[in-house]
């Protein structure tokens, strides 16, 4: 029961996550909530998931590994997430260095104009 | 006393140049930060007195914080952040800046529930209340709106914001930053004029989800 209850709160999270993300990444978001809510179906009827491991032509045991196979992605799709949440600040910081110097640079273009009409004539 | 208002825009050139100007009339300077708009944005931002351009799309979180890290450095006492949607009144910053020169705080955060919200649907305001009640509970802050983008602070306040989120989830995020630096605040009523626009722009039950899990996974990593 606690190994179940633990299994669907991670499931269901994946389900949520990927509802969230289904306008960027639409098919991967669709996949994710079919094998959220197959996960979700065996963990809460073991006895199915033993029949399509029989008819599969699998033994019990191969329950276990798919859910730890489950948990592993489950950690592996968090982690890149982090990941690309950490590089996206970076962008973030560079983006913003650029931006603030662009304008700098406009800034004192248009301080110049003013002061030297003569030459931005010229020129 | 030096006010800077920040703006920040995305895709918002139809009535971005009407808000720029009303801001104006007030005699405020204006810095627009374009998030990197596909639409003419830029070109309707011609009459602000700065426009800071985003080379790429990064949210309002991002932008806000290139605002005010500008508006920080051309000096400013105090910053305030105003939607670029046509849904706030440019007669609502006086009210902000007089709260922090009244009141002597550093932050002033604008409340549509204490002030007039006229049209709020009812969708909308149960979402927004709910917003507030985890604001409350998450940071401890006694405030009756939490994701009103019209606010103004102090330059100590500004020094103390620092958005890493760069989306939507920035608003909780300032508010986390203000409870953790314990600098006074009050909130002051301002009015949010809804419009079609500003609603097809507005926050949904998904955006909010959204806000929940960026909230949640930023506390997964330094």
């Amino acid at each position: 029961m606690i190994a179940q209850t633990a299994i669907s709160m991670l499931l269901t999270s994946v389900a949520v996550y990927a509802a969230t993300e289904r306008r960027r990444s639409p098919v991967v978001a669709l996949l994710s909530i079919i094998a959220a809510a197959a996960g979700l179906y065996f963990t809460w009827t073991p006895d199915h998931a033993t029949q399509v491991a029989m008819w599969a032509g699998v033994g019990r045991g191969v329950d276990l590994v798919l859910y730890i196979w489950v948990c592993i992605s489950l950690i592996v799709l968090l982690n890149l997430h982090l990941k690309l949440r950490r590089q996206m600040e970076l962008v973030t910081v560079m983006a913003r260095t650029i931006a603030l110097a662009e304008a700098r640079h406009r800034l004192s273009e248009k301080a110049d104009r003013r002061r030297f009409p003569e030459a931005v004539r010229d020129r | 006393m030096r006010v800077w208002v920040v703006i920040a825009a995305y895709n918002e050139a139809s009535v971005i140049g009407r808000v720029i100007n009303e801001v104006k009339r007030r005699g405020y300077p204006v810095v627009v930060v374009d998030d990197g708009s596909s639409d003419r944005t830029a070109d309707a931002s011609a009459a602000a007195h700065v426009l800071v351009r985003h080379p790429i799309n990064l949210g309002q979180g991002a932008a806000l914080q290139t605002g005010i890290d500008f508006a920080l450095e051309r000096g400013a006492d105090v910053i305030v952040t105003f939607d670029a949607d046509g849904q706030h009144r440019a007669a609502d910053i006086e009210k902000l800046v007089q709260a922090i020169r009244v009141a002597d705080v550093d932050f002033a955060l604008g409340s549509r529930f204490l002030g007039c919200s006229d049209g709020v649907p009812v969708a909308r305001r149960v979402l927004l209340k709910a917003a507030t009640l985890f604001t409350q509970l998450a940071t401890g802050l006694r405030i009756s709106d939490t994701h009103n983008g019209l606010r103004a602070m102090t330059r100590r306040g500004a020094g103390v914001v620092r958005l890493r989120q760069n989306r939507m989830a920035h608003a909780s995020e300032m508010l986390s930053q203000i409870a953790a630096s314990g600098l006074g605040y009050i909130e002051v009523p301002v009015t949010i004029e809804y419009s079609a626009y500003s609603m097809a722009k507005g926050q949904t039950i998904g955006d909010a989800l959204t806000i929940l899990l960026d909230l949640f996974a930023r506390r997964l990593y330094r």
